[in-house]
């Protein structure tokens, strides 16, 4: 994929959507949201004012308050530090599910797209049979059967993600791939690898992207459920997902418990949803508002 | 377009197969021995070893599947190894269950969902139009789990109004109809808001989209009621696409419902595929998933199938 990224017209392509962007203001809104929430979890360290697993039984159940602004768990621990470092099993998760279901989805939708036939036929199959797994259940057989370690959480999400990007990708391809200058680049002598890699590759590229925020909103939730079925970050780890669990039980003595990741969770979810509309109007020209947004002289 | 159906029916056998070869492999290739598991550390080898010829898990994989395959075109789905009762017994006892939840949430997804879509299209850019959009966004963003924990809290706790468990309890069953009910109220709204939200925002668009056409304008013209044209013109069109996602969204239901099942202690598919799992119960792993997909399949072929007799210009 080195091909792509560093041409001066893909540059130039994103610098025109980066301009473009700003316009939508819920996307803005979204993307330093999700960025806020970003850097709070990876400043965890440093922003939490306790320690997320000590316990101190003195301090349980206790609503929020000046010194935990979030209130504490059943154990007495800090909901604010755990949410905090909760996150980083979250967002991690979803960083890696996001990179499994490109580099699994995109070439394989790429593939079938571009060459079609039996290699498509078969391909789609595959892709039908992974979409009748229902998604959750899925993972909760890879993880329960594998064990819940990042990696197999990944595996576990990723190959619902994988093929549903891939199809996606072919859709996007077998719409370009009749274009002309696609014909053009044929005729010139380029090798399917070149035509795939800097022809097709770049035109469905906004769609992917799109695809990937909703990969990544969509992981963030499964993860959080798994962890809830207790499948998934095992305690005293804390993640948001099993704390909402260990909430349940405390629901009328302490809901600041079981709110504080609910509303965590639906924040991240709304940011990446909001910052993936902005992006398909930011990526796609045909959206844009074309009064002075693409002035000849400022473009 | 029967031809198109009966391509789509053969299609089905070997989606499932596929489906069935991967829960088997997945479920075989990972460590822990479910026999193990079941008669704990102390058995003796002889028992264990009698226990795995029964359950032929002491013949090589490729005949393990074989035999699981030659039993489930028979329709025998094999036993449960932990409850020793049939897996078909154990599903005839659990997919009701799943079923009546997925149908309570759908009813109540198409309960808001045709209102709210209609009025937030016909009266776009006003406060019923962002109290939807408002929703719709809500309801992609918030995990049904989390909902559902909302809800308990305020309508059970706080409010003591509605039961937090019940479904598939013998008192539910021996009450009348509202205490058979009333117990489904809180679980389906937790596993309805996301298709809520999908629906709704589906019939805005289409109505939108409908009512922008020129024969709405003709039918103005003509001086129809706004009523007949709403209802009868715009809402009949309008339904096509959303009457198929509700067949799409209905298959989904089943296979999503587990961390509903498991916050209000439901007895359905979901909850028992969670036990299988943890006590390395392969015959119900298998059979439950098998009877999940195949719902799923079942429904996207009615969604189709209903896309084409409700819209005469799409023909297979």
């Amino acid at each position: 994929m080195a091909s792509v990224a560093p041409s001066p017209r893909f540059a130039g392509s994103l610098v025109l959507a980066a301009r473009q962007f700003p316009r939508h203001r819920a996307a803005t809104i979204g993307l330093v949201c999700l960025l806020l929430i970003v850097l709070a979890t990876l400043l965890a360290p440093l922003i939490a004012p306790y320690d997320p697993i000590q316990i101190k039984l003195s301090m349980k159940l206790k609503p929020p308050s000046l010194e935990h602004f979030l209130g504490t768990d059943h154990f007495g621990r800090d909901v604010f530090s755990r949410l905090l470092y909760g996150g980083r099993t979250s967002l991690t998760v979803g960083l890696l599910v996001v990179a499994f279901a490109f580099l699994f989805g995109v070439p394989l939708g790429l593939a079938s797209g571009y060459f079609g036939g039996r290699i498509d036929n078969v391909m789609m199959r595959l892709v039908d049979a992974f979409l009748t797994f229902p998604p959750l259940l899925l993972a909760v057989a890879v993880v329960g059967l594998l064990g819940p370690e990042l990696q197999y959480v990944t595996l576990a999400l990723g190959i619902v993600q994988a093929p549903v990007l891939a199809r996606m990708v072919r859709g996007s391809t077998l719409a370009v791939r009749e274009d002309v200058y696609v014909t053009a680049a044929r005729a010139l002598g380029a090798g399917p690898l070149r035509i795939v890699l800097s022809h097709l590759l770049r035109n469905v590229m906004s769609p992917i992207v799109v695809q990937l925020t909703i990969v990544f909103s969509a992981a963030v939730i499964a993860e959080a459920s798994l962890s809830f079925l207790g499948f998934g970050t095992q305690p005293p780890e804390p993640s948001w997902g099993r704390d909402m669990s260990e909430a349940r039980r405390f629901l009328n003595d302490a809901p600041w418990m079981f709110l504080a990741p609910t509303v965590t969770i639906m924040l991240c979810v709304l940011s990446i949803n909001f910052l993936g509309d902005g992006l398909r109007d930011a990526m796609d020209p045909r959206a844009w508002r074309t009064r002075g947004t693409i002035d000849p002289e400022e473009a | 377009m029967w031809r198109y159906l009966g391509g789509r029916l053969i299609q089905v056998p070997v989606v499932l197969l596929v489906v069935s070869l991967m829960t088997f492999v997945i479920t075989r290739a990972t460590p822990g021995d479910p026999i193990q598991i079941m008669l704990g550390m102390q058995t003796s080898p002889e028992a264990a070893a009698a226990m795995r010829a029964e359950f032929n898990l002491d013949r090589p994989l490729a005949v393990q599947y074989g035999l699981w395959v030659g039993k489930v075109v028979t329709g025998d789905l094999g036993r449960s190894m932990r409850l020793n009762d049939p897996v078909t017994a154990l599903l005839a006892e659990r997919l009701p269950v799943s079923l009546q939840l997925a149908l309570a949430a759908m009813l109540l997804a198409l309960l808001v969902s045709i209102p709210l879509g209609i009025a937030a299209a016909l009266w776009r850019n006003t406060w019923i139009d962002y109290l939807c959009t408002g929703y719709t966004v809500m309801g992609f963003a918030v995990p049904n789990f989390g909902l559902a924990l909302i809800l308990i809290y305020v309508f059970s706790i706080k409010l003591d109004w509605l039961p937090i468990t019940g479904i598939g309890s013998s008192e539910a069953a021996a009450g009348g109809w509202w205490t058979y009910i009333r117990p489904f109220i809180v679980p389906a709204i937790a596993l309805g808001t996301l298709q809520t939200a999908i629906l709704t925002r589906l019939l805005r668009s289409s109505m939108i989209e409908v009512l922008s056409q020129d024969y709405m304008r003709t039918a103005r013209a003509k001086g129809l009621l706004p009523g007949t044209i709403v209802f009868l013109h715009a809402l009949k069109n309008a339904m096509i696409p959303f009457v198929t996602m509700v067949a799409v969204q209905f298959g989904y239901m089943i296979g999503v419902q587990v961390t509903i099942e498991y916050i209000f202690a439901v007895p359905g598919m979901g909850s028992a595929v969670l036990n299988a799992v943890v006590n390395r119960d392969f015959p119900v792993i298998q059979g439950f998933t098998l009877v999940i997909a195949a719902f799923f399949l079942f429904a996207n072929i009615v969604a189709d199938m209903l896309y084409a007799l409700l819209d005469p210009r799409i023909r297979y």
